[in-house]
């Protein structure tokens, strides 16, 4: 049988340690990955603009405009983050991410796909009432 | 809401100020999710918001600039500070094999941790700087490295630019499993040192 010294140990545990927080970094590692390639959609956080979220979804970025009555996009692109466009609504940002979930459920099958986006001098379509 | 949330929604508003001094002070070695934001940043780009060349540019200048100002300071600040400690505690010679081995070695530590083990990115500068590794052979392998380390997660949201945030939560893992990985092996070899020593002792 081998004698380790006090130092040696030390190295032991350290070895332990080491080996567990890899393979705890390793696991969910390989369950993100997983998870990522069995569900298409990622979550929406308030960092995203519309614009990446229509991206993200595969859904016309005026679906989700309209949603939460906003004109359509004019000129340069919007880059405000969806927490940015719920304080300016006065809404909290899960409100607007439901919103925005509901509305890309119904611009995907089985529902059918949506039109044209409506005209630009229109109105636009008022969103839910907070 | 998270830090995460925070850098990511300033990057979206303001554009490359954000992207430059989010990524100077992780440099120095303030933590910050800037992989993640360099993934962001490669769909910007993809989308059309931001230009790729300006990206690119603007990262590689501000990691370059970040890492340069903590050698810098570690080289011409903090080493008298350690010499000092190592002279009173008794500890000089051991600083010295540190100096030696940061020496010889120091130019793939430093390459490898600008984009594979960006964690330990921080401290290779500090190490660097207190160990009078060479300037201009710091900066050659910091430039190829951090450059390397821009193109790739930029690349990354490029391709993968409907799916930054699960890319980011999957890179941010994967670094970790890398810096586990390395420090394994490295203890793995010092206990195989140890049994063989302990049997030709026995």
């Amino acid at each position: 049988m081998t004698k380790l010294s006090g130092r040696q140990w030390l190295v032991v545990l350290a070895f332990v340690f080491v080996v567990s927080f890899t393979g705890l970094f390793a696991v969910r590692t390989v369950r993100r990955a997983v998870y990522w390639h069995r569900h298409q959609d990622e979550a929406i956080r308030p960092w995203m603009s519309l614009g990446y979220i229509a991206h993200s979804y595969g859904v016309p970025p005026w679906i989700l405009y309209q949603a939460l009555g906003l004109p359509p996009k004019a000129g340069g692109p919007d880059r405000r983050p969806i927490r940015e466009i719920a304080r300016e609504q006065h809404r909290s940002v899960d409100e607007v991410i439901g919103i925005l979930q509901d509305a890309i459920v119904h611009a995907r099958p089985p529902y059918p796909p949506p039109g044209p986006p409506p005209h630009p001098d229109r109105e636009p379509t008022p969103g839910r009432s907070p | 809401m998270s830090i995460t949330d925070q850098v990511l929604s300033a990057l979206l508003l303001y554009g490359l100020p954000v992207l430059f001094g989010v990524i100077l002070v992780c440099s120095v070695g303030i933590p910050f999710p800037i992989s993640l934001m360099l993934v962001a940043a490669g769909s910007f780009v993809e989308q059309g918001e931001m230009k790729l060349w300006q990206v690119i540019a603007v990262a590689s200048v501000a990691a370059i600039l970040g890492d340069h100002i903590a050698y810098g300071l570690s080289r011409w600040g903090g080493r008298r500070v350690i010499s000092r400690l190592s002279r009173k505690i008794g500890v000089e010679e051991n600083i010295k094999q540190a100096e030696a081995l940061t020496k010889r070695w120091g130019g793939s530590g430093i390459f490898f941790s600008r984009w594979l083990i960006t964690a330990l990115g921080p401290w290779v500068n500090v190490a660097s700087g207190i160990a009078v590794y060479p300037w201009r052979r710091f900066l050659i392998w910091d430039v190829f490295g951090e450059v390397l380390w821009v193109v790739l997660y930029v690349g990354i949201g490029y391709v993968f630019s409907n799916r930054v945030q699960a890319i980011g939560e999957v890179l941010g893992n994967l670094t970790w499993v890398v810096v586990g990985l390395i420090v394994t092996a490295i203890l793995g070899w010092q206990l195989v040192r140890y049994v063989r020593v302990n049997e030709q002792v026995g």
